[in-house]
């Protein structure tokens, strides 16, 4: 687990999970929105690094404190700000989490350790360190997600390509 | 958006005023970045002022993350506020094209720097030409060389369009021909490697070229000869 600060006063808790083996309890938990603590669970592979990920929590906070949030919760908006398209319920679906799937990130916003502890009792799989985003990544995944074309991954990174487009999303 | 410093929508610290823009210096979750904040023209009507400026930034945005699209190196956006009017980018290190010229005007060029970059500009504005947009305000001071990989980055995309026209795409091109002469006329002809790497790397630059040469027919401060 590790802790960002994504903004004066707010801070971001990260954690991954490999081998997670309770995704449909998990996925019936948020969308009953009985989730305790409320936590972000992201589809791990779509993610290659952290920083998009701050990029996407940064706006939502943003959002959040403008009351100008698009989808019920901040945590939500979360996972809708990192697809990078304007479809909410498409965009929940694919970065988030599916019925399958066993690899996930798990983030909260402002989350004290007790809460940390607990979201990591909650999900039935093993915690392994944030470095492992890079390896374990689907490329081509991201590559089809995102719409990289290839003259753009000779001149940027993964990160910075998906960071630009969290970012612009609104002003396209 | 919160920055290092303390204050009521303080976006950081003032590095440079334009004629549409502030520039800051600030931090984005831990990266030095820039915020760029296009302000409100007091004598404009507020609502009309407000719409005008968002739909200024979003074009910027939207041209920005085209040219990455067509491979042009920008630097990374990292958020936009429609609220604050800004735009959020990664900072980079490095000099300005403008600096590195003038410092070879004024010390010495070297050779093998300046047709790298030449072949660099060359090359980057025929990848935006090539992808149908224009960057509306070619100069020295919007082209930074990378810190450590010596790579070009254009920045400054707030007067850019889409356009296929070769007469758009030569009037770029002449901009930054008179810039050039204006200000670094002491490092030899620039613009000639410049236009060298952009037919070579162009597909459409026949048409572009033609062009070029009616416009500067037209030119102000010609002398009005034959």
């Amino acid at each position: 687990m590790k802790s960002f600060h994504v903004s004066a006063g707010s801070t971001f808790s990260v954690a991954l999970f490999s081998d997670v083996t309770n995704s449909r309890e998990l996925l019936e938990l948020m969308q009953s929105a009985k989730m305790e603590p409320e936590v972000a669970l992201l589809n791990a592979s779509l993610v290659p690094d952290i920083f998009p990920v701050l990029a996407a929590a940064h706006k939502a906070l943003v959002s959040k404190s403008r009351e100008s949030l698009t989808t019920r919760t901040l945590h939500s908006e979360l996972v809708y700000n990192y697809a990078a398209s304007k479809h909410i319920s498409e965009s929940l679906k694919r970065c988030g989490i599916s019925d399958q799937m066993s690899y996930i990130l798990a983030v909260r916003f402002n989350a004290s350790d007790d809460e940390m502890t607990s979201v990591t009792n909650l999900i039935n799989g093993k915690e392994i360190d944030l470095e492992e985003l890079e390896p374990r990544s689907n490329r081509d995944q991201i590559l089809k997600h995102f719409k990289i074309p290839p003259q753009e991954l000779a001149i940027s990174s993964l990160s910075d390509a998906i960071t630009c487009r969290i970012a612009a999303r609104d002003a396209l | 958006m919160d920055t290092c410093q303390t204050g009521q929508a303080e976006l950081g610290l003032l590095i440079k005023q334009g004629a549409e823009a502030r520039v800051y210096l600030s931090s984005f979750v831990g990266r030095k970045c820039i915020v760029k904040e296009r302000f409100s023209k007091k004598y404009r009507h507020p609502i009309l002022d407000s719409k005008l400026t968002v739909k200024r930034l979003n074009a910027e945005a939207r041209c920005m993350t085209k040219a990455r699209k067509l491979g042009v190196v920008t630097p990374v956006l990292y958020g936009v506020d429609p609220v604050l009017h800004t735009l959020t980018f990664e900072f980079i290190e490095g000099h300005a094209v403008k600096d590195i010229l003038l410092e070879f005007g004024s010390n010495g060029i070297v050779e093998e720097r300046l047709n790298d970059i030449a072949a660099q500009i060359g090359i980057a504005i025929a990848k935006l030409h090539d992808g149908g947009l224009v960057h509306g305000d070619l100069t020295t001071s919007n082209m930074i060389v990378k810190e450590g990989t010596n790579q070009l980055v254009l920045i400054d995309f707030g007067l850019s369009f889409t356009s296929t026209l070769p007469e758009d795409k030569a009037v770029d091109l002449y901009v930054l021909e008179r810039a050039l002469l204006s200000m670094h006329s002491s490092c030899g002809d620039v613009m000639e490697k410049i236009l060298a790497a952009y037919r070579k790397s162009s597909k459409q630059w026949s048409a572009t070229m033609n062009k070029l040469d009616q416009v500067r027919q037209r030119g102000r401060k010609r002398t009005m000869v034959g």
